[in-house]
């Protein structure tokens, strides 16, 4: 990609969302996802779910253990980028290791989360904060693989301190509001 | 046991007359950030200290000497377990008699006394290990195994820890008298 692409693919996305989200695209869609609600609470992982909630408490245990090892992952790199951990270690190296266990804890999240999300699908249908969450957590996603790891993944030595501050900040606000929605999501309804 | 529980009820029933308990619990929003506190001070906490265990088993963040991480990562750690006991002790203190018999809140207690003692022994063995395994990709055998059973612990913990929420074997479900011993239902009890 050009130097410029990227930056423009960024800038589209972010006016598809706007646009989405302003106009009645977002409502048209969101009604168009009722059936897949529908049909994800007859899943076997939504029969179990609902028929025994020990499964569903070891499920959302095993989510809550993923997201102390993806917000460790996270806390390391972005305070890496930050300065404030790790100063002595090649940023390279900490960025490496700490992405792959993000990968990792990332699939074990979203597999828990779709599990779960079976069990009360169509009462986190009706959530305003389950959607938050959801738009949260797609822009965490396109953040990470599309803006911060291509950033990152050339010489790092030779950016601009200040940017990767920025990208350090971005991070932690966007994993954060992860996390804090999906709080949410347990005092709503 | 029976005194024990007697003890432990007396105490919690106690707790409950205070008017900062029952402003506490009947608190929509005060309750509600101390318990997502509680649950989001995970990634610190366990973040960190699974970061730490991931890497004496060579499971993760392999090109940094161990004893160096374990020590870098200890301060975020041990902040994260501090707000955690505040909160921890908070969300006894809003619900005392139901949190103290509660059969999963007791499991939790021992297994976290349990995880203090391994962490104890892991840390000296660390310090008396020497620093030749430093660079390897996994610690000496002793230390894998403290190690593992600090994964283990922690994992059993935040089970329990979720399973609180649910009133399978709570007092006034009326359980099996070995399980009402063991969560320390007292015979008579007020209801809460």
């Amino acid at each position: 990609m050009g130097p410029y692409t990227r930056t423009i693919s960024v800038g589209a996305v972010i006016v598809f969302g706007l646009v989405f989200a302003l106009t009645g695209a977002r409502h048209t869609t969101w009604e168009a996802l009722l059936p897949l609600f529908e049909w994800m609470e007859t899943t076997p992982p939504g029969v179990i779910s609902q028929s025994y909630g020990a499964a569903f408490a070891l499920v959302e245990a095993a989510h809550l253990i993923a997201m102390a090892v993806l917000g460790g992952a996270v806390l390391v790199a972005d305070g890496r980028l930050l300065g404030l951990i790790l100063r002595d270690f090649p940023l390279r190296r900490v960025l490496d290791q700490s992405h792959r266990l993000f990968v990792w804890s990332l699939a074990a999240m979203i597999l828990t989360g779709v599990f779960m999300a079976c069990g009360v699908a169509l009462k986190v249908y009706y959530l305003n904060v389950f959607w938050y969450k959801m738009l949260a957590l797609v822009t965490g996603v396109l953040f990470v693989f599309f803006v911060r790891r291509p950033l990152l993944r050339g010489d790092v030595e030779n950016i601009n301190p200040q940017l990767l501050r920025l990208v350090g900040i971005a991070s932690l606000m966007i994993w954060f509001s992860v996390a804090a929605t999906g709080r949410w999501i347990g005092f709503s309804g | 046991m029976e005194v024990f529980n007697q003890l432990i009820y007396d105490f919690a029933a106690w707790v409950d007359t205070h008017q900062w308990s029952t402003a506490l619990h009947e608190s929509f929003y005060v309750y509600n950030w101390v318990e997502s506190t509680h649950v989001v001070a995970l990634t610190l906490s366990i973040g960190m200290l699974f970061l730490i265990d991931l890497r004496m088993l060579g499971l993760a963040m392999v090109d940094i000497p161990a004893s160096t991480l374990a020590r870098r990562l200890s301060l975020p750690m041990f902040l994260g377990f501090t707000v955690m006991i505040i909160t921890g002790l908070l969300l006894f203190y809003a619900i005392p008699v139901r949190s103290a018999q509660s059969l999963w809140l007791r499991i939790k207690l021992v297994l976290l006394f349990a995880a203090a003692i391994n962490a104890w022994l892991f840390h000296r063995r660390m310090s008396t290990a020497g620093r030749s395994w430093d660079t390897a990709v996994k610690a000496p055998m002793r230390l894998q195994v403290g190690a593992s059973l600090s994964i283990t612990f922690w994992v059993l913990i935040v089970i329990c820890g979720r399973l609180i929420a649910y009133d399978w074997f709570d007092c006034r479900a009326e359980p099996s008298s070995f399980i009402a011993a063991l969560a320390g239902c007292v015979a008579g009890q007020e209801a809460f």
